[in-house]
């Protein structure tokens, strides 16, 4: 068995160039509807950028540093944009029942990337090294211990910090590609139908 | 495009696109809207509370956490997993639904050997009052020591603040009032988190849970109060001052305003279980009979696709 010829062949019928990179587009896809994903992606890139920019000098950077600060705050508004385009889109396919046509994988794996980004997000709230990031230290640790969740403390700024800039990035961005790479092998869902409407009517 | 697409798409007029260029403008958009959400408004940074500021500040406070530690009768001490290992205060769902048991003790604090008796040692190296007072306290009978603190407790609850003096009245409180001094000068000198964090891993020790803990309850609760934080004031979801915090958490906050639930000793777990079900149903959504037909009963796809059914009508 050749892999790489295999992974050829699964490609071409799966994930074609004109899947990633498309020249065209079915003329239903033309709503603001649309926008949330596009948007939420590009909160995640700025998210991602500046995340990067503040782990090359240090989680106490902002602290010190007026510019510092500056990428704190384009990561935090990043974050906000980041959830408002989420919760728009998760809304928007909601309503369009874009599970339907077998496109439940797609719907799957969005939402176990949103949970991941919840708790991405709590981690980063606990590293601020601020009031906010104490508080919610000993506030979140009794849900977490509840939850049988203490093997992540809450309080331990090295293991949170290793769990925010490593692992929960890798986990959401490969999710969001797998999410990304499923709609675009499978095509945007279709139009409800009137018929099927009146259906279930 | 993929043989699944082709075939979905068959019959669909489609229209030229430009993923990328839509792409790039919508990102230089956002980021754009981000920069200068950045630049107006920035971020909130409110310093943190440390022992020093509250055992200057607020001695008294800082006095009856040290003794509710020192005495073995805090809240942590009996906190269960992943603290200490007598459970029966760990939270529990009809009784055998106890996440927290089943996981253990993964991080174990005795708070009064962690939080009092230790730090009270390091003191004990550098101050030789405080070293006198901890060999007579460890050399009196256990009923001994809990009559002293049983007095020094009554009496903090009366004494008096004068500029950060702390007036106790005269009472047998035996080296308890020597020791806690103690304490109250060790946090002064701000050297209390260090001597509760320092463990075998000096100097990298990146653990701060025992200092953490120290200042929990009512001292931070007051913090939290007036930043208007509490989990009443939908605590986790806020960030202090006029900034949005984690606002996608409100259904979770939410559940904390329910009576029911906050009141309950495992209000925690309760509000936890319903998150994971709520998840799992979103999850399952596509197949649970009645949700699925949600979309199909309130229309807002027709707006979505107002342009399709109006070309389709045509």
């Amino acid at each position: 068995m050749n892999i790489d010829e295999k992974l050829q062949g699964w490609l071409k019928s799966h994930l074609t160039l004109e899947d990633v990179l498309p020249t065209q587009m079915p003329v239903y896809v033309n709503s603001m509807a649309y926008f949330f994903g596009t948007m939420t992606l590009s909160a995640l890139m700025v998210v991602i950028g500046s995340g990067i920019i503040i782990a090359i000098f240090g989680p106490g950077w902002w602290h010190v540093s007026p510019t510092g600060h500056f990428f704190n705050s384009v990561h935090f508004w990043g974050v906000e944009v980041f959830y408002f385009g989420l919760v728009l889109h998760l809304l928007a396919k909601f309503f369009k029942a874009a599970w339907r046509d077998g496109r439940w994988r797609t719907w799957v794996i969005g939402l176990v990337t949103f949970a991941v980004t919840i708790f991405s997000g709590i981690t980063g709230t606990l590293l601020q090294q601020n009031w906010d990031a104490q508080w919610n230290a000993v506030q979140g640790k009794d849900p977490m211990n509840a939850l049988g969740l203490a093997w992540i403390n809450a309080m331990d700024p090295g293991q949170l910090l290793t769990l925010h800039v490593a692992l929960l990035p890798f986990l959401i961005v490969l999710f969001a590609a797998i999410h990304i790479g499923i709609v675009r092998s499978e095509s945007p869902v279709r139009p409800i139908e009137r018929s099927r409407k009146e259906e279930v009517r | 495009m993929s043989k699944r697409s082709e075939a979905y798409l068959s019959g669909v007029p489609m229209e030229r696109y430009d993923m990328i260029r839509e792409g790039l403008i919508v990102l230089s958009v956002v980021t754009l809207v981000i920069v200068l959400l950045a630049a107006f408004f920035g971020t909130p940074d409110y310093p943190t509370v440390t022992a020093k500021e509250v055992a200057t500040k607020q001695p008294l406070l800082f006095l009856d956490r040290s003794l509710s530690y020192f005495s073995g009768q805090s809240g942590l001490q009996t906190y269960g997993p992943p603290y200490t290992k007598d459970d029966q205060n760990a939270q529990a769902v009809f009784g055998f639904i106890s996440p927290a048991r089943w996981v253990g003790v993964v991080s174990p604090v005795n708070a009064q050997q962690d939080l009092a008796m230790k730090p009270l040692e390091r003191i004990a190296v550098l101050n030789p009052e405080v070293a006198t007072a901890l060999a007579a306290y460890k050399q009196a009978s256990p009923d001994q020591q809990q009559n002293w603190i049983k007095n020094y407790a009554v009496a903090l609850k009366k004494a008096t603040d004068d500029n950060g003096k702390v007036i106790l009245a005269q009472g047998d409180y035996g080296p308890v009032a020597g020791l806690m001094n103690g304490m109250l000068k060790l946090a002064r000198a701000g050297l209390l988190e260090r001597a509760l964090d320092s463990s075998a891993l000096l100097p990298y020790d990146l653990n701060n849970t025992k200092s953490l803990l120290f200042l929990e309850g009512p001292i931070e609760n007051r913090v939290a109060q007036h930043l208007n934080e509490l989990g009443s004031q939908w605590g986790m979801t806020n960030e202090m001052g006029p900034y949005p915090g984690a606002w996608w958490l409100w259904p979770y906050a939410f559940l904390y305003q329910l009576p029911g639930i906050v009141n309950s000793p495992n209000a925690d777990l309760i509000t936890g279980l319903i998150m994971a079900a709520a998840f799992f149903i979103l999850i399952f959504l596509p197949v649970i009979p009645g949700l699925n037909r949600i979309p199909y009963l309130i229309p807002v796809y027709r707006l979505i696709w107002r342009d399709w059914y109006r070309r389709s009508k045509d």
